[in-house]
């Protein structure tokens, strides 16, 4: 909603110090010459702030981090701060101890960045690709599944419940993501299932 | 002994909750003083120290203002009523009184006025609007609270925005906060008009959340942080600020609209003033101009900009 001002597109670009401005109609012109001048050589940094769930609990307390850098620049990225979000009814700018040392987390040299593998018999995790991690994971499944799956209870009735493998989802999920997990796990005869829907 | 029913929650205090009150309107009689202190304290060494002493000089009269004024007639109840059911704001700046009280505001501050130090330039306009008749100062009144100047008046226009200023945060001072309700992005609850700059505030209570600030009549709504104030998308909201200055001053900018609105980092620098220390970062302005970003907030005090 600019104001607007007749001739505004004409004298705007005539430079600063002309009667285009509240400065130059009140006979300011020669300030803000100056100044126009001397703010020239400074440079503009940009950050931004976007929203988020923390990624600890079921409680879902909402985020605000902010980070540095242009991504479309040579500029090296990083978030710089992250604290609770005010507008967010669960937690109105609070943060539990662990959610106020998002930032450690986040910048932590251990993370887990990427799937890690340690093979049988070795002492030491090494990178493999999501196409591997995920294969071997739902082989394993599948061989326990096998193995253990329960298909009738002492009294021969119908249970199919397999019970050697658990299911941990994570808190920041939606209702829809919530309800497919609950789906995909159910329907393997899954029990042992924690969904972080249960606050 | 826990009690049988509903089970009860004990909350455990672990940082400041934010329960901000939807508006809070103007208080006239600290409002101007604090700004012309904060204006005072701006221009110690900066270049554009001149003009923001002067400007502190307005806020000076301005809040000498009040307390020597016939009092503000408030909108009627019907008004009141009208607006309310159609989700309009209570003050209807195009049914604006060209009342004795606004005629009395005017000349007071431009025989205030007339004993500043100022340019040429900002003499004659002043000269100008005292030789205006009723008719020109209520043309000049109504063309301002219609957010549109004439450039060739534009000194004129401001030492009329002042006056509107305080006429408009006296008559916003007479509504019931509780009854104000949303109106829409970029609109005053009270009085319809576009935000000068947000704060993010550090009140008790209200910690870290954002208030846009009324360009007419001071009025502090409460808007949701990372949302442009100008059309309420939010998605691709970036923040600018001059560098190595501090931070208390960003420009939240929207790849949406195009626009920018600066946005005080109150929380982190308790004196900002959204009037004031949008003058005094008008660096910021001039560098996100170059960039080919929009200004949409309203000053007066930094028309064409």
């Amino acid at each position: 909603m600019n104001m607007q001002l007749s001739r505004r597109a004409f004298l705007g670009r005539t430079g600063a110090g002309i009667a285009g401005t509240a400065l130059g109609a009140l006979g300011f012109g020669e300030v803000e010459s100056a100044y126009a001048q001397a703010v020239r050589p400074f440079k503009l940094a940009r950050t931004t702030e976007t929203r988020n769930t923390c990624t600890y609990c079921s409680v879902a307390c909402g985020i605000i981090m902010y980070s540095m850098g242009d991504g479309s620049k040579n500029a090296k990225s990083a978030v710089i701060h992250i604290e609770g979000d005010p507008d967010h009814p669960v937690n109105r700018g609070t943060l539990c101890p662990k959610g106020a040392a998002l930032l450690d987390y986040v910048h932590s040299e251990t993370r887990l960045k990427y799937p890690m593998y340690r093979k049988p018999g070795s002492d030491k995790f090494e990178r493999v690709t999501w196409d591997f991690a995920l294969d071997r994971i739902a082989q394993l499944m599948k061989a326990d599944r096998d193995a253990n799956f329960i298909e009738k209870n002492n009294d021969g009735q119908t249970v199919n419940r397999w019970t050697t493998t658990g299911f941990l989802a994570a808190s920041a999920t939606t209702n829809e993501t919530a309800f497919a997990t609950y789906k995909v796990v159910r329907s393997a005869g899954m029990v042992v299932f924690d969904n972080q829907a249960r606050v | 002994m826990a009690k049988g029913g509903n089970p009860l929650h004990d909350s455990v205090p672990i940082g400041e909750e934010a329960k901000p009150p939807f508006a809070i309107l103007p208080d006239p009689a600290s409002l101007f003083a604090a700004r012309a202190a904060r204006f005072r304290a701006l221009a110690d060494g900066h270049e554009l120290g001149p003009y923001l002493l002067f400007l502190a000089g307005i806020a000076d009269i301005q809040n000498a203002l009040i307390g020597g004024l016939p009092a503000v007639a408030p909108p009627t109840a019907d008004a009141l009523a009208r607006a309310a059911s159609f989700g309009m704001p209570p003050l209807d700046r195009n049914a604006f009184v060209f009342d004795e009280t606004y005629k009395a505001t005017f000349a007071k501050l431009l025989a205030a006025a007339g004993k500043l130090d100022m340019p040429q330039a900002a003499r004659e306009a002043l000269d100008r609007l005292a030789a205006a008749d009723d008719a020109r100062r209520e043309e000049l009144a109504r063309s301002m609270l219609a957010d549109s100047a004439e450039v060739e008046f534009l000194a004129d226009h401001i030492f009329v925005a002042a006056a509107l200023q305080v006429h408009l945060a006296r008559m916003a001072a007479t509504l019931d906060a509780d009854k104000l309700v949303e109106i829409g992005p970029g609109a005053c609850p009270s009085c319809g008009g576009p935000p000068v700059s947000s704060m993010v505030v550090g009140w008790q209570g209200s910690h870290g959340s954002r208030f846009c600030v009324c360009a007419h009549c001071a009025t502090k709504w409460n808007y949701v942080r990372i949302k442009c104030t100008l059309c309420g998308e939010t998605k691709g909201i970036e923040y600018h600020e001059v560098d190595g200055s501090g931070g208390a001053v960003k420009a939240e900018t929207c790849a949406s609209c195009g626009g920018y609105v600066k946005a005080m980092q109150q929380i982190k620098h308790p004196d900002v003033d959204p009037v004031a220390d949008d003058v005094a970062s008008l660096a910021l302005d001039i560098l996100m101009r170059e960039e080919g970003r929009r200004r949409g907030a309203v000053n007066p005090f930094l028309f064409g900009y």
